[in-house]
């Protein structure tokens, strides 16, 4: 019985540290400085539970993290707004790790129109 | 399979939840409510069944449990199945789904196997065979609901 309890307690240890591992939640991942980058779209998927968005920037493919739909929508995004071909200068969040190239998106532009993700977020 | 992964999500219900917001988020608080009733439920058991409250006659905590985690299983599935088809070709490629799937697989097994050889209230089971079968139980309750959380915090 005790080699059970002490195999149940380790577990529970070794699930409580992988659950504190990495995360593309919320803003714990990022590095808290804003970056800017600007390149064409390769690549779109929009949708539940967050759209990503394959940014080519000089050769070097980011993925950039938009908002759910809702946020989108609220920004002013239109259907096909964010499509393959499409130039776009996005300011956000990189990923705290260098060799990840991952940007959490707060606010981008499309030509001169700004679409503000996070109105709170500089 | 990468075929299969489109298909899914081109299903009408997979394209109409992908660009959706109530109707995702009600699908997405039925998954909670479904895991919160089966690993609520289960645990306790699986607890039991290790050696705790021993006083608590197990056929009676079994009686009331087992349908409860049944039930929270079976709306986890059907809410789970939605929620991947929004993103079949994504989650349908990483490794931690496919471990999800595995210790969901296991734990339904196992207990599909221990109620039809000892029945719903557990009656004639030895004091091991339940302790093996709790501990099992909860290893892939937890592994489970772990690696469904860790869904949201890793992929590509």
């Amino acid at each position: 019985m005790r080699k059970i309890w002490l195999s149940v307690l380790s577990l529970a240890a070794g699930l409580a540290v992988a659950g504190t591992a990495a995360a593309h939640h919320g803003w714990a991942w990022t590095t808290g400085e804003n970056k800017e980058l600007t390149g064409v779209v390769e690549e779109a998927r929009l949708g539940n539970p967050h759209g990503d968005v394959m940014l080519n920037v000089d050769g070097t493919v980011w993925t950039v993290e938009v908002g759910q739909p809702w946020r989108n929508d609220r920004a002013g995004v239109k259907e096909g707004d964010i499509a393959p071909g499409v130039e776009m200068r996005v300011i956000g969040e990189p990923s705290a790790d260098p060799d990840e190239t991952r940007l959490k998106v707060e606010r981008f532009f499309i030509g001169d129109r700004e679409y503000i993700l996070y109105p709170g977020r500089d | 399979m990468d075929g299969l992964l489109a298909a899914i999500e081109g299903f009408w219900i997979a394209q109409e939840l992908r660009f959706a917001r109530w109707s995702y988020a009600a699908v997405n608080t039925a998954h909670v409510l479904g895991i919160a009733l089966l690993v609520g439920a289960i645990l306790p058991l699986d607890l039991r069944l290790l050696g705790l409250w021993r006083r608590v006659p197990h056929g009676d905590l079994a009686r009331v449990l087992v349908p409860v985690a049944a039930a929270g299983l079976a709306l986890a599935a059907a809410t789970g199945a939605l929620l991947f088809s929004v993103r079949a070709s994504e989650y349908g490629v990483m490794p931690v789904v496919w471990l999800k799937g595995a210790l969901i697989a296991t734990g339904a097994g196992a207990a599909l196997l221990l109620h039809r050889a000892h029945g719903l209230e557990l009656a004639a089971a030895g004091r091991r065979r339940l302790a093996a079968a709790g501990a099992l139980s909860m290893t892939c309750w937890l592994g489970a609901l772990v690696c469904g959380r860790l869904i949201a915090f890793l992929g590509d």
